[in-house]
């Protein structure tokens, strides 16, 4: 695999009055180049420990993490690494600091010590990107969520990185805004190959991804593509977590009687397995 | 059932100069009854906390008028107060403003503002408690050793412990997990039922609204866009649509296989309603009818 992003035994722990806290222990992982990874897992699984050891922000115990074949406890490279993987937290208000739109957005070029043309062009594309273009001139505070949000990432477009680590970067939008989000993600990878990591609750925006991961108490309980991952809806809910509600509705149906399988995610193919099902009752 | 808040004609207008100067909500007339579940949708900056933050008398309407049991709130100014025991405000994120030393102590802080002390201070909070699921031994931690759930249980069983007549609160579940989001919803619908309650929930989750709401309000740019029960204003999607909210997933999935020819109703919000009448079509033979 080509991994933009390995961890090599790692273990995370934290001092708490004395007392040793491991969030994760002897932990191993590879995020594949240009692939589009979810990870899921209730509050306290680890998830944001892990999401924060991808580009540094914390350090490991134990055992090492890889970015770009770069250590993190390298601390000579320590810009080259948050060049590289770029990070988008919950809440947009926190993470947007000029006053205009592409100050904003030019704000990280502008610490790398580009060239001012350079810097024009760079934060353009990065708005086109996430399609915000139309607002640089814009204050933040008169967007919406999601179009903060939005900045946010353009923000880190900027920068040229290799790879954005989103840590629930929906929760606190409105379902337009959780749309735009999304669709701006798949967008990101597909077209600039840039690889992303989506930490979130909400199971739907895993529909499209390549792969997803369920962590439960600092382990990966699920490792896999989003339609065998949802299809053991027992497993999820003992960890706490849920299915989209569409796999909520068929795997309810097949307990009901009805032949159908409860691998799909989609509403179009929801609707599919259920006419199915209805029709072959007909035969 | 009698109305237990009655909001005329509010509208909000943030102080400013000339160019800076706007409605934050602009004319909002409806009422809210007695034990009644209220939701609150709309996208983003479109006026439902500023909405919510006039019926607790934390701002003032620039016009229009606030009636808690038919009395205008603002007609003693001084008294205000007695209303936000009245009409609890459980704000976003709650749990950030957690700060006594126990988890007692902070579920006590409300009821003791309000004047309760000794047997009766220690028999609300139990009582609560009891109700909500949260264990005595809990009550001497740290609420800062808590989980973010758990957090946020707490800080809302902390307004719940002045059992106000009606409970508002703003975005309750957000940034939870499904777990946490499915605790909350039960801590809400048993203090409504166990006191008949009035509840008024914002929130972002259509599928949770379906299940929760007697009655929605849609809010778009600051006015009231729709007002009704849950099924009718669920039922026009493209309206919902237009201005950046949705149905719910279920409901969509419906909407999908009628248009293959299925014969199913349109008013379909919950997996439950889903499943009994997708279970009759195939009793009745597949039939499409």
């Amino acid at each position: 695999m080509d991994s933009i992003i390995e961890l090599k035994n790692v273990t995370f722990e934290y001092d708490d009055n004395d007392i040793k806290n491991t969030v994760i222990s002897n932990f191993n992982l590879e995020i594949e180049r240009g692939s589009f990874t979810v990870i899921l897992g209730h509050n306290g699984s680890g998830k944001s420990t892990l999401a924060k050891l991808f580009n540094g922000l914390n350090k490991p115990s134990a055992g090492e993490v890889f970015v770009d074949g770069i250590s993190t406890l390298d601390e000579d490279n320590e810009i080259e690494i948050k060049r590289r993987v770029g990070m988008v937290f919950q809440n947009p208000d926190n993470q947007l600091i000029a006053s205009v739109v592409e100050e904003d957005v030019a704000f990280g070029p502008e610490n790398l010590g580009l060239r001012p043309d350079v810097i024009r062009q760079r934060v353009d594309e990065a708005l086109k990107a996430v399609e915000m273009y139309e607002f640089r001139t814009a204050a933040p505070h008169h967007l919406s969520g999601g179009q903060k949000q939005r900045v946010a990432i353009a923000g880190i477009i900027a920068m040229k990185p290799e790879c954005i680590v989103l840590d629930e970067p929906t929760a606190m939008l409105d379902p337009k805004g959780r749309a735009e989000i999304v669709s701006t993600l798949h967008k990101l990878n597909k077209e600039n190959g840039i690889t992303v990591v989506l930490i979130t609750h909400f199971m739907e925006e895993a529909e499209k991804a390549d792969r997803v991961i369920v962590m439960n108490d600092g382990k990966i309980i699920t490792d896999d593509i989003p339609k065998i991952v949802f299809s053991n809806v027992k497993k999820l809910k003992s960890v706490g977590l849920d299915v989209p509600q569409t796999t909520e509705l068929l795997y309810s149906l097949k307990n009901n009687g009805f032949d159908i399988k409860t691998d799909v995610i989609s509403i179009e193919e929801a609707a599919d397995e259920i006419y199915n099902a209805l029709h072959l009752e007909e035969k | 059932m009698s109305k237990v808040l009655e909001i005329r004609n509010l509208t909000h207008t943030y102080s400013g100069n000339s160019t800076t100067k706007r409605d934050a909500v602009s004319n909002i007339t409806f009422s809210v009854d007695g034990g009644e579940i209220l939701g609150i949708i709309g996208h983003t900056g479109s006026g439902k906390s500023t909405l919510v933050q006039h019926l607790n008398g934390l701002l003032k309407p620039t016009k229009g008028t606030v009636l808690f049991e038919e009395k205008d709130i603002w007609l003693e100014p001084k008294k205000i107060r007695h209303i936000r025991s009245k009409v609890g405000l459980v704000f976003q994120y709650p749990e950030y403003q957690l700060f006594e030393e126990t988890v007692y102590m902070d579920i006590a802080y409300g009821p003791k503002n309000m004047g309760l002390s000794g047997d009766e201070l220690r028999v609300r909070v139990e009582e609560i408690c009891k109700l909500l699921g949260i264990d005595e031994d809990y009550f001497e931690k740290s609420p800062f050793d808590l989980s973010g759930g758990e957090k946020r249980r707490v800080a809302i069983a902390g307004v719940m412990a002045m059992r106000p007549k009606v409970l508002i609160l703003d975005e309750p579940i957000a940034g939870l997990d499904p777990k946490g989001r499915a605790d909350v919803i039960k801590m809400i619908e048993s203090y409504n039922k166990a006191y008949n309650a009035t509840v008024i929930i914002i929130s972002h989750n259509m599928e949770d609204m379906a299940v929760l709401a007697d009655k929605l309000i849609v809010m778009n740019k600051g006015a009231l866009a729709m007002f009704g029960k849950t099924d009718e204003v669920f039922l026009k999607a493209d309206l919902l649509r237009q201005i950046g909210l949705n149905v719910p997933i279920v409901t969509r999935v419906m909407a999908a296989l009628k248009k293959k020819g299925i014969d199913v109703p349109d008013n379909i919000f919950t997996v439950d309603d889903a499943v009994k009448c997708l279970c009759s079509i195939k009793k009745g033979g597949g039939k499409d009818a």
